[in-house]
């Protein structure tokens, strides 16, 4: 009834969606929401291991599908949120063994299970990410601040406003704020202007997330961490709560205020006047 | 710009401007399905048209399409090689340049260089 259903896609492979879906599924759980995470991504299940749950896996997603079970028994408990749950991919059929209407069929049955259905979508523009979008009411979009990224994000944009879907939001995962500090990598001004979407949330360079999806434990349950705060901060911003985006691009030394101080610094800051 | 970035003499735009800007081509691209053919005619029609009135260094010529304020545009670049400026005179009966052309007006065709280059 007051479910929702939220695909995170990108056109582009390796950005982050996993990653995302991880996260964010983990964030709203723990502040108390009922959530299923959907491994989409047939033939390439990811979604397990960067859980942690990739050794409790009976049933998938295809066997709901063709009715080979009934769906809890497909839905695997996470170890610490007892309200999330995950839906993995098969790994060892097609990535067409599921078509448009059975995902769609699949989206109204765990409806009345969840507040929020998270679905993680494969990379492409071709069946597995038509199936991914069909049954969401809202889609976020993973990109990096990259041309390859933000040039297939904006063609995943115009497909999700063909489908009649709403207008997504966008994750900007792999901020470098350095870089953009010295002008070498696009301002998150930049990519929002080239895109002309709404930002969810800015996620940095982080190599904690490395080291997190090693361990099968989503980043955001370290706080201590700038990546792992940028998480929960989104799946707040998820739940309509208005949190001020995290100032990923603060100078960190010293030497590096000093100089902004004085003029010194890279065009960053004037050019977010002149925008 | 700012003065410390003038007087460092940094005019180069750094890579992440770079970026941008040719996203913004690219996209601008992708998004009308402009494909390179169709720029290629429109080139060539507004070539056809402009070098009527002047002449165009076709060698460097670049059409785009790119986005600007939320609106795509065509970009048309043409340096300017000479000017042609041709007009009919028909000087005052009392000069000596009426005289001389008995009757009918001046056929005059001025070309101008272009001056930079
Ligand atoms: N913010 C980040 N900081 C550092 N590394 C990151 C960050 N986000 C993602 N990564 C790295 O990128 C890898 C790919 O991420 P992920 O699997 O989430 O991408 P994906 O979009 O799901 O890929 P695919 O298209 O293959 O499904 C991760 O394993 C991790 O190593
Ligand atoms: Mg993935």
């Amino acid at each position: 009834m007051d479910s929702r259903v939220i695909t995170i896609t990108s056109g582009k492979g390796g950005v982050g969606k996993t990653t995302t879906t991880a996260n964010l599924g983990t964030a709203l759980a723990m502040m108390g929401k009922k959530v299923a995470v959907v491994d989409s991504d047939i033939g390439l299940r990811n979604l397990d291991a960067v859980l942690g749950l990739e050794n409790r896996i009976v049933y998938d997603l295809v066997d709901v599908v063709e009715g080979q079970c009934r769906l809890r028994q497909a839905l695997i408990k996470d170890k610490r949120q007892p309200e999330l749950y995950l839906l993995p991919a098969a790994q060892t059929r097609d990535k067409n063994a599921v078509n448009s209407v059975q995902m769609e069929q699949l989206c109204q049955q765990l409806r009345p299970e969840f507040d929020y259905i998270i679905i993680d979508s494969p990379a492409g523009i071709e069946q597995g990410f038509r199936n991914a979008i069909v049954g969401a009411d809202e889609i976020i979009i993973v990109a990096n601040p990259e041309m390859a990224s933000v040039r297939d994000a904006d063609r995943i944009i115009g497909l999700v406003e063909s489908a009649g879907k709403p207008e997504p939001r966008l994750i900007l995962n792999r901020l470098r704020p350095e870089m953009v500090r010295r002008g070498d990598m696009m301002d998150v001004a930049d990519v929002l202007e080239v895109l002309g979407v709404d930002l969810l949330g800015i996620i940095p360079e982080d190599e904690n997330i490395i080291i997190a999806i090693n361990k099968g434990e989503p980043i955001v349950y370290d706080k201590r961490t700038k990546a792992g705060r940028a998480y929960f901060n989104a799946a707040q911003r998820i739940l309509g709560e208005e949190v001020p985006l995290e100032e990923v691009t603060e100078a960190t030394s010293l030497m590096e205020r000093l100089r902004r101080l004085m003029g010194f610094g890279p065009a960053l800051t004037e050019r977010r006047v002149r925008s | 710009m700012g003065v410390f970035e003038f007087m460092i003499g940094r005019k180069k735009p750094t890579p992440g401007e770079v970026a941008k800007e040719r996203l913004k081509v690219a996209l601008a691209h992708d998004r009308i399905k402009v494909n390179p053919e169709l720029l290629e005619l429109i080139k060539h029609d507004l070539l056809k048209a402009i070098s009527q009135r002047m002449e165009i260094d076709e060698q460097h010529v670049q059409v785009n399409m790119a986005r600007e304020g939320g609106f795509d545009k065509i970009l048309a670049d043409m340096p300017v090689k000479r000017q042609k400026i041709a007009f009919e005179w028909d000087p005052p009966s009392h000069s000596p340049a009426a005289s001389a052309l008995k009757g009918g007006p001046l056929h005059v065709e001025i070309e101008r260089m272009r001056d930079d280059k």
